[in-house]
């Protein structure tokens, strides 16, 4: 490892320093440590100090040396590999340090480490006892923001269904991570989690944002105000012994005493049947009768197979 | 693929030499606390740091970086001035954990100004179109987070989604903390004398009590683990793969897997969890074995059909 890291800093500091583009063959001439290779061991080599210095936030670019593209060359361009100033004080950064410390992204610390970028913060005092994990597959959500941020389209795999998408925004609510923007079909909101081969197109700023786009409204509260299905709304009854806790969860006010009756917009029957049901016999859907069938069906189908 | 460690002994690095050069003079204790070395660390990473170069690789082209007296110094590395960019998932860590505090409420105005300043930077042109939300039950969360700041005993009037009953506990709150959505209060439970950790939003009453308590040193980290006891009721479940989200919700363990069906056992304190369960499931799932969990199935699933009828 001690010379993975050598020659990484060498190869790194030889192509921060070149004016032009250089060759794959040029480096291995030059830059110390990748002397004395076969072929094959030096491009495997070479492949894999690439993806470091990307993994690392370095913008490593490929470029043609000429017109016919045989022939290409590397380079990192100073001014986009330096990070941006955010001018950040001590205080500031100790904020972030402690905040990073609180609230994690799937159990890494990537967070923490970004930070030392920025300057790192000698200790924060007065750690509060609050954390949050805001878990979810970190690699995917990188790729998310930075296609929200340099505003790339998206294609991926949902519930095995191709899509495409113009990516607006994302956000985190109640344990998961969402992705909204503009489809073949309208505005969109996807569940990140059940996002697979996420690719991101080549092209930046392929698209425009639209102004006073706010993610936060374009995120429903509920999953089942999130999805495709036609709006209905759904008269459903909570036992009183769980009528203040469905109360809280759709936040209206249950009666002290006696039964609660809620009138809910539901974009997702599926996952709106699934929540009702989750309180066993102690709640009902009173209406639409259609809804009424699903369910019954629903309860005959796992009496079939497992009751 | 380099390994975890290249990686951020690199990016250390990275980070350190800019930091030093932007000072004049910076004391070996601030670095070790700022970047989180140790003094080993840190001297491996300077002496790693020294041979390293410009092309010729002599004594004129190496970078310069020691430790003299109390201070650390670097020089002749004029090409590092600046740290490398946030990596897209370091740039939302950052951003997504100042945001959820933010959100909630809590932060300090240097929080509030340092997340501005950073969204600037890393999106500048994206505006409002990061969201992070955690905020559950403003009321009790913010009573029961000042009770384990300020080491209350708490009373809970506590409706367990398991045994359907509710119960009063007195309970030392040692964390409060939120994961998959939901927010959870750990602590000791006076109740049955051992650590639990319980749902906030299934707390129907809250009591701060003026009776303080001694947090103990070495408490785990908090988390919603399960571990099954010798008192569990065992369920073996098949899933098909539209029900394939149960594995990412309860704590189950997969005992076989073919190309339609995922089987799984799923362990719960008594029959109710792992019932409602299948009944949300319905043709999804089956249950393969578990004679507890079919009767509770066949009882709920009845008086549902009564309600339904």
């Amino acid at each position: 490892m001690q010379n993975v890291v050598e020659r990484v800093l060498n190869l790194l500091i030889y192509l921060l320093e070149s004016p032009v583009p250089v060759t794959a063959d040029d480096i291995r001439r030059t830059v110390l440590g990748y002397g004395d290779q076969s072929d094959d061991a030096f491009h495997r080599m070479f492949e894999r100090d690439k993806d470091l210095l990307r993994s690392l936030g370095v913008p490593l670019e490929r470029q043609a040396l000429d017109i016919w593209e045989v022939d290409f060359g590397y380079l990192v361009d100073p001014d986009k590999y330096a990070i941006p100033d955010p001018g950040l004080t001590e205080e500031e950064r100790v904020a972030l340090s402690v905040a990073a410390r609180m609230v994690r992204l799937g159990g890494t610390n990537a967070g923490l480490e970004g930070l030392l970028k920025l300057g790192g913060a000698e200790r924060g005092v007065g750690i509060e006892p609050l954390g949050a994990d805001l878990g979810a597959e970190t690699a995917v959500l990188g790729d998310l923001f930075l296609a929200i941020t340099e505003r790339r389209e998206l294609r991926f795999r949902y519930h095995e269904a191709k899509r495409s998408l113009k990516p607006y925004g994302m956000g985190h609510r109640r344990g998961h991570w969402y992705v909204v923007g503009e489809g073949p079909e309208g505005e969109r909101l996807y569940r990140v989690d059940r996002m697979s081969g996420v690719e991101l197109g080549e092209t930046r700023h392929a698209y425009t944002r639209p102004r006073r786009f706010d993610v936060k409204k374009a995120m429903s509260n509920h999953p089942w105000e999130a999805g495709t299905d036609e709006r209905i709304t759904a008269t459903v009854r909570f036992d009183p012994e769980v009528a203040w806790w469905a109360g809280r969860t759709l936040g209206v006010e249950a009666p002290e005493e006696g039964h609660l009756d809620c009138e809910v917009p539901v974009a997702n029957r599926d996952a709106f049947i699934g929540w009702v049901l989750s309180f066993g016999e102690a709640a009902e859907v009173l209406g639409p009768e259609e809804m009424r069938d699903e369910i019954r069906a629903r309860v005959d189908a796992a009496l079939e197979s497992s009751g | 693929m380099s390994s975890p460690r290249t990686v951020s002994r690199l990016a250390r690095i990275l980070a350190l030499i800019p930091y030093v050069l932007s000072k004049d003079g910076v004391e070996v204790r601030e670095i070790l606390e700022r970047f989180g070395y140790d003094e080993t660390q840190l001297t491996k990473d300077l002496n790693t740091v020294f041979v390293c170069g410009l092309p010729g690789y002599g004594p004129g082209e190496l970078m310069e970086a020691y430790i003299d007296g109390d201070e650390v110094v670097i020089d002749a590395a004029d090409y590092f001035a600046r740290a490398p960019k946030l990596t897209s998932t370091e740039a939302l860590s950052l951003l997504a954990a100042g945001m959820a505090i933010v959100g909630a409420g809590q932060a300090s105005p240097e929080l509030e100004s340092a997340v501005t300043k950073l969204a600037k930077v890393v999106m500048p042109d994206a505006g409002s179109a990061i969201s992070v939300d955690v905020s559950g039950e403003p009321e009790t969360l913010e009573r029961l987070r000042g009770a384990a700041a300020d080491r209350n005993v708490v009373r809970i009037t506590y409706r367990s989604l398991s045994r359907e009953a509710e119960t009063v506990r007195d309970i030392e709150p040692w964390a409060v903390f939120t994961t998959l959505g939901n927010w959870y209060v750990q602590g000791h439970c006076r109740l049955v004398d051992a650590e639990r950790v319980f749902r906030v939003d299934r707390i129907r009453r809250l009591e701060v009590l003026e009776e303080g308590f001694e947090r103990p040193s070495g408490i785990p980290e908090p988390g919603v683990t399960y571990s099954p006891s010798d008192d569990d009721v065992v369920a073996r479940i098949a899933l098909s793969p539209q029900a394939a989200w149960v594995l990412d919700y309860y704590p189950v363990e997969v005992v076989k897997e073919t190309k339609h069906t995922t089987e799984i056992l799923f362990y719960s304190p008594d029959a109710e969890i792992p019932a409602r369960l299948l009944l949300r499931l319905g043709a999804g799932a089956r249950l393969v074995a578990g004679d507890e969990v079919r009767a509770r199935v066949a009882a709920i699933g009845g008086a549902l059909r009564d309600r339904y009828r």
